[in-house]
């Protein structure tokens, strides 16, 4: 007598689908079993999800912060020919002034709106010692054409007082921590002193306008001022240290097309110190220290994302082992009635594949809700080395969807995977041997 | 007629150059050799003192070991031409270090410490005659030759009793703030003639702060050989 499994007028997509149900029945035989070794998968699901949405986190803010503070989507600047990078989050701020920067910025932004160049803006940065009534501090100066900079504004808005204004030469924008150190308000005076690039010194009094809300530790001890009161301070008339170049498509693939096109807008300027050169660097080649704690984080992702497959690994083929064992004489009476061995591949298979999506869609669900949670309320970095590794200092996870399948179908991958050696070992058995089992 | 010519001439006061190389080496000589002590003073932390000989020829080369405390003997500041060197004994290398840095954690900067002479730096005219810490100076105002020299502007004061003794001096940047001052005083006789023994400088950058350079011993007129001025002799440490 033919049975149920024999034969499948419906074709293979029915019998699938009937052993699929098959499949998911049984989950339900071993209910403390299969909750046990599901439940491995359910949180290991749910790290996945985790652990991408604050690597994704990371990654975006830094790299955010990065375009929107120091390169834009490509960055001018001048490097020695020696140049070396440091991984440092300061590599991105030239060493040397680009001479007639900001003629320069305003003809790449006429000239390459064909390569996709929106807005081209120059800014001067260099190290300082701010003073304020008996306190010091080092401190970097950056000189902004300020309402050309509505990235930089909305990435370190103000906790009190204003940003800085078009041609208000006389007033500094600075960040909470140096305002704390020196005792700093909005209203109150405080004082530069620098070396200029040619040797001398130079000093500039100016008046705190706003304090603002940094976000890497690494801007602690920053100040803004007008392009033109930097380069009154560093003695540098109409130039810059840097060009910062916002692109229409800010990808990285984006950005490396625009690159060599601007590159021959900017040819080799008068005036470049002897053994340097003008180079136009993508965002993710100025900001190399950004993604190196990205690429970090990538790494420790992976890394755990290999044990915990593991662990659930061992977990689902123990279990599914456990199953073959007590249904060894379940296996036996099918395969006396006639029951393939690829049949009871399939079947074994498609449990563990049963588990695994189920597992992956409670994981997944977990995961994303702890995400959503953390990202809408953030993660206080509280120590330095923390706020360093965040670049903030607060991290705010980042969802996505691509994360989230990335992790469901891996799981529900890994469980199918994970249940080939009990299938195999089922087809294995004799029915005379298994029905004979106690 | 003539008479009176030379009573006029020997009653107007020097020309601003001349009272500048008169007060450049009113302190160290052309070439020298001395034995001082600095002592770095900063508000609520104890005082660093250390002692150091130099040796000193024309306006460009000049060399200071570190003679004491035992921990820092040997640290050597060597500067020749435009040229700063720095050696430090336990790493046992020799470093570029910039003219405008601090020298030895103080208030002075190495170009204040080498380069005595601001006559190759500066234009001077005379800006007055006036009573400065009790003496009768000229009032100098000195202008930087070019945007590279540390100060672009400082105001000195000078004794106007014909020793021309450096009193005073104000350091001022580009924008005019005034950076730094120091005093010389303490005129006392050593090696063979009367000069300011003690040179204090004081800073805005660190209100409280100053650093003292107290002279011990100087010897004047030493012929030095070229070869001490040289960095390899530096990390050898001849």
């Amino acid at each position: 007598m033919p049975t149920a499994w024999l034969r499948y007028p419906g074709g293979a997509t029915l019998e699938m689908m009937r052993l699929l149900g098959i499949a998911f029945r049984n989950l339900t035989r071993a209910k403390r079993r299969n909750a046990l070794s599901g439940g491995t998968m359910v949180l290991g699901s749910a790290a996945l999800v985790l652990g991408s949405g604050l690597s994704d986190g990371i990654a975006r803010q830094l790299t955010d912060n990065l375009v929107a503070v120091q390169t834009g989507h490509l960055l001018v600047l001048v490097r020695s020919d020696d140049f070396i990078p440091q991984n440092s989050p300061f590599d991105a701020y030239g060493q040397e002034l680009i001479p007639g920067a900001e003629e320069m910025a305003h003809r790449i932004e006429a000239e390459g709106k064909a390569v996709g160049v929106a807005r081209a803006v120059p800014y001067l940065h260099g190290r300082a010692t701010a003073m304020a009534g008996s306190r010091s501090s080092p401190a970097g100066v950056i000189g902004i054409e300020p309402s050309r900079e509505p990235e930089l504004r909305a990435a370190f808005p103000s906790i009190a007082g204003r940003f800085l204004a078009d041609g208000d030469d006389l007033s500094a924008y600075v960040a909470e921590p140096v305002a704390r150190k020196l005792r700093l308000g909005v209203g109150d005076a405080v004082s530069f002193v620098v070396q200029t690039p040619k040797g001398g010194l130079n000093s500039m009094d100016a008046v705190v306008c706003g304090v603002f809300k940094k976000n890497a530790p690494w801007y602690d001890a920053t100040f803004y001022v007008t392009l033109r009161a930097a380069q009154a301070l560093f003695d540098g008339a109409g130039s810059g240290t840097n060009i910062k170049i916002e692109l229409r498509d800010g990808s990285t693939s984006g950005a490396h097309r625009a690159r060599d096109a601007v590159a021959r807008m900017v040819g080799a300027p008068a005036g470049v110190p002897p053994r340097s050169r003008v180079r136009v660097e993508t965002f993710d080649e100025a900001g190399r220290f950004s993604f190196s704690i990205i690429q970090a984080n990538e790494a420790a992702l992976t890394i755990l994302s290999a044990f915990l497959f593991l662990a659930a690994g061992v977990g689902i083929v123990n279990a599914m082992l456990m199953s073959v064992h007590e249904r060894t004489r379940e296996i036996g009476t099918l395969r006396a009635l006639g029951m393939r061995r690829g049949l009871v591949v399939r079947l074994f298979l498609l449990e563990g594949f049963a588990l695994g999506v189920c597992a992956a869609v409670a994981g997944a669900t977990l995961g994303g809700v702890l995400v959503l949670r953390l990202g809408s309320q953030g993660i206080p970095m509280n120590t330095m080395t923390l706020a360093w590794m965040a670049g903030g200092d607060a991290l705010f996870p980042v969802l996505r969807a691509t994360s989230v399948a990335r992790a469901a179908g891996a799981i529900a991958l890994l469980s199918t995977l994970a249940a080939a050696y009990p299938a195999f070992a089922a087809s294995r058995l004799e029915p005379r041997e298994a029905l004979q089992h106690v | 007629m003539f008479s009176l010519l030379i009573l006029l001439l020997a009653a107007a006061p020097p020309d601003a150059e001349a009272i500048l190389r008169q007060a450049d080496k009113a302190v160290l000589g052309e070439t020298s050799v001395y034995t001082l002590r600095m002592t770095v003073v900063r508000p609520g932390k104890g005082d660093r003192v250390v002692e150091m000989r130099g040796w000193k020829k024309g306006d460009t080369q000049g060399l200071v070991r570190y003679t004491s405390p035992p921990k820092e003997r040997g640290t050597a500041y060597l500067r020749n031409g435009e040229s700063t060197w720095l050696y430090l004994p336990s790493g046992e290398k020799v470093v570029r270090v910039g003219a405008k840095q601090n020298f030895g954690g103080g208030d002075f900067s190495n170009a204040d410490i080498f380069r005595l002479s601001l006559v190759l730096d500066y234009t001077p005219t005379l800006a007055g005659e006036e009573e400065m810490e009790g003496q009768p100076c000229y009032k100098l105002e000195l202008k930087a030759k070019d945007r590279s020299v540390a100060y672009d502007r400082v105001v000195y004061w000078v004794r106007s009793d014909g020793t021309f003794y450096p009193v005073r001096a104000e350091y001022y940047t580009i924008a005019g703030k005034k950076l730094k001052w120091l005093t010389a005083s303490d005129v006392d006789l050593l090696g063979g003639r009367r000069r300011p023994t003690l040179l204090t400088m004081e800073n805005a950058l660190d209100a409280g702060a100053r650093t003292t350079l107290r002279f011990l011993a100087i010897e004047d007129g030493v012929k030095l050989d070229e070869t001490l001025f040289a960095p390899s002799a530096l990390e050898r440490g001849e």
